[in-house]
């Protein structure tokens, strides 16, 4: 017998999410993601300077909040052949690889923790056990006995006000919940420092970018003045508070991230590491260069793509090609010139709304038809599994280093084979792992934009067309991006000085997607199938496998009525 | 004197929904005392943590969707996330998230909220709707008199 059950909204992610799946004998035998994420940004930027256009995407999100904008920068120094200075370059892997931690951490501790520690059992902790297990697993100073007693006091005075307010949406007591209440503990009690920490490491984002959130960019480098001993410039003082920042995120991430994600790995490997898998093909374009941008073998995470899990070959991506990439809307809600089938290269792309699904408030989608507001990508008609698995899984596949060794030394801590990365658990680990690398690399960014400074090299910005006058009559580019979330990329298209078009394809565009035409399930609807489900009234599988991708329909926005229920979606007018 | 806060969130591409952001940009024309800072906070989510907790006292600025005619403004002291009124939590994160943070973390800010009630949130766009621009220099007096 099978029973459709319904998770709407699928809380703790960005933005809005419904998923639908169908269990039989208690496992998921089918499912249906829908995204309300309607993307009307070109209306917004279109018929304005190319040069502004960073200022509008930067808002999109909250969250993604920088990376839109260097996308956006990218696209247009794209379009014109403009290469950064160095400095900038390294401005900006120092604020990406800034957001990354934040991001990473914040979505472990904030998001998705809570499918692992029940944070009611915390509070049967014996506050002298967490202690002891919390120093054998790392020399993390906030250990001791006193530490984990008062964190113990706080949450149970917290959870007694019963306003349970963050912690309200958790299937407490639920029996796939694997920890000990020690290690439920720590883990919360490392939830409370988190919230602590993540507010100190995006002050680097405001020495650089000027503000947070919604930092500033610049077509043709970084709009800050830097100089090490100008009062009025990023100087001496807040480059030591910049190595200040990189340095405690660092320790906090080897400290206390890593030893965290180690403990929840090694409790719950056996059932998690099998399942969660979903499409075998992960997309990278790849990131943080060392040299220009358009130096692709100086990237840190490597450009290409692993098919069908064959970790021998990397695969070459072209985002400009018009063969490669494409959106398809069989089952969103649009509709193409050139029809229903048609798949559309983003650069000429259509955003014509069509909505056709059932009147609110309804109790299933009809997912015969269209059932999404998310188009459906596809590279070379084939489904792409962004994201940070992806980018480890190109790197290692690549045998590119550092991730290859971090890759392997995890696998053997945990005693796991390699095919165990393609799973649920894979995905959490390797997002923590990129953390681990990304605190590396930002201090090395950091040390060769002191170099630089130091050999005299202040150069922040390459004048390079900017005059309107020196750009051609028609001119188009594409930004790439390794977002938090996965691969992003934006194309403009340029005529008469002016945006005529431009499209974002977002990473949860690529796993949240709808089936293709061919009935080929995108990454989150693949990654369910085989899930067990012990009870379809507190789906916790579905809630870890999805939490997995790190959801962000931002992008999306949705507003609630009195009760709760969805009463809203987003019109564009075209 | 108490370190005051003015904090305008929203998202500026959907209309009203930017309005928090619009009462920002139209107060950093006026003369405001020195103890007071504007801040506008975009969509920002925890991301402004960092900055909040380092005032005393908030006075926050967002659209909401409610029964009320467009471009009606209230004024509310919540002292329990519930409290907010049902749009704030369209921002990303959610500020009924930031506001259980900072309970969490030890540091709750006094916290007076401004809601401009909204007509179009639906669509995308830069520009506000003819009442709730309207309720704009009244949502400035009432913050110049509380400062």
């Amino acid at each position: 017998m099978s029973e459709r059950i319904v998770v709407d909204p699928l809380t703790r992610i960005e933005g809005h999410l419904r998923v639908e799946a169908e269990i039989e004998n208690g496992k998921i035998k089918d499912a249906f993601s829908s995204g309300t994420m309607v993307r009307g940004i070109e209306t917004i930027v279109r018929d304005r300077d190319p040069r502004d256009v960073w200022v509008f995407v930067g808002r999109v999100c909250g969250v993604c909040t920088s990376i839109h904008s260097l996308c956006s920068v990218r696209a247009v120094e794209n379009a014109f052949n403009i290469v950064i200075p160095p400095n900038a370059q390294m401005v900006r892997n120092i604020m990406e690889a800034v957001l990354y931690m934040h991001d990473h951490v914040v979505h472990f501790y904030q998001l998705h923790a809570l499918d692992w520690v029940d944070v009611v059992s915390a509070l049967k902790a014996d506050p002298a056990e967490a202690s002891a297990l919390a120093q054998k697993l790392s020399p993390w100073p906030k250990s001791s006995v006193g530490y984990f007693t008062a964190q113990k006091d706080r949450l149970t005075k917290f959870v007694g006000s019963g306003q349970l307010g963050i912690f309200a949406n958790g299937y407490w007591g639920h029996p796939a919940y694997k920890l000990t209440p020690e290690q439920n503990l720590i883990a919360t009690a490392h939830y409370l420092e988190a919230l602590e920490w993540q507010k100190e490491v995006v002050k680097v984002h405001a020495v650089f970018g000027g503000k947070n959130p919604h930092p500033n960019y610049l077509v043709g480098g970084m709009p800050c003045a830097i100089d090490l001993n100008e009062a009025n410039a990023v100087n001496t003082e807040r480059l030591a508070l910049v190595k200040q920042k990189l340095q405690e995120a660092k320790t906090f991430i080897d400290q206390v991230y890593i030893p965290d994600l180690l403990m929840i790995a090694n409790v719950y490997k056996d059932e998690w590491t099998k399942i969660g898998g979903g499409v075998s093909n992960y997309l990278s374009y790849g990131d943080f260069p060392m040299f220009e941008y358009g130096a692709t073998d100086s990237y840190k995470i490597p450009r290409g793509i692993v098919l069908n899990r064959d970790l021998t070959k990397v695969h070459p991506v072209d985002a400009n090609s018009s063969e490669e990439i494409k959106e398809y809307i069989y089952h969103s809600w649009y509709t193409y010139t050139q029809g229903n089938k048609a798949g559309l290269h983003p650069y000429e792309g259509e955003t014509n709304l069509n909505y056709t699904g059932p009147r609110p408030p309804y109790t299933h989608l009809n997912v015969e038809d269209k059932y999404s507001w998310i188009k459906t990508p596809r590279w070379k008609e084939e489904p792409m599994e962004v994201g940070p698995l992806a980018r480890m899984i190109v790197a290692y596949a690549a045998g590119k280093e550092p991730q290859k060794s971090l890759i392997d030394n995890t696998l053997k801590q945990l005693d796991l084979p390699p095919e165990a990365l393609f799973s649920t658990i894979g995905r959490t680990a390797a997002r923590g792992l990129e953390s681990k690398l990304a605190a590396d690399w930002a201090l090395e960014f950091y040390e060769q934009l002191i170099k630089n400074l130091e050999n005299g090299d202040s150069r922040m910005v390459n004048h390079y067309m900017w005059e309107k006058e020196t750009w051609p009559k028609h001119a188009q580019g594409v930004g790439l991006a390794e977002a938090p979330r996965g691969a992003l990329a934006h194309f403009i298209v340029i005529e008469d000085k002016k945006v005529k078009n431009y499209q974002m394809v977002v990473p949860t565009t690529w796993n949240a997607s709808p089936r293709d035409e061919k009935g080929i399930l995108s990454a989150y609807e693949s990654s369910l199938i085989g899930t067990p489900v012990h009870d379809p009234k507190q789906p916790l599988e579905i809630l870890r496998t999805i939490h997995s991708f790190d959801p962000c329909l931002a992008c999306a926005v949705h507003l609630y009525d009195e009760q709760g229920s969805h009463v809203h979606q987003i019109k564009i007018d075209n | 004197m108490d370190k005051t806060l003015i904090l305008g969130v929203g998202n500026l591409l959907l209309k009203d929904e930017g309005v928090g952001i619009h009462v920002i940009q139209a107060l950093e024309k006026e003369t405001l005392p020195d103890n007071v800072s504007l801040m506008d906070g975009g969509t920002g989510g925890l991301h402004l943590l960092s900055w909040i907790q380092d005032y005393d006292r908030i006075i926050m600025v967002d659209a909401t969707l409610d029964q009320n005619p467009p471009g009606t403004i209230r004024q509310l002291r919540p002292r329990y996330a519930s409290d907010f009124p049902p749009l704030m939590s369209a921002h990303e994160i959610g500020l009924r998230d930031m506001i259980e943070a900072m309970i969490l973390t030890g540091k709750l800010p006094d916290i007076q909220l401004i809601v401009i009630s909204a007509a179009d949130i639906n669509e995308v766009g830069m520009e506000l709707t003819p009442a709730v621009e309207a309720a704009v220099p009244e949502v400035i007096e009432m913050i110049k008199a509380s400062c």
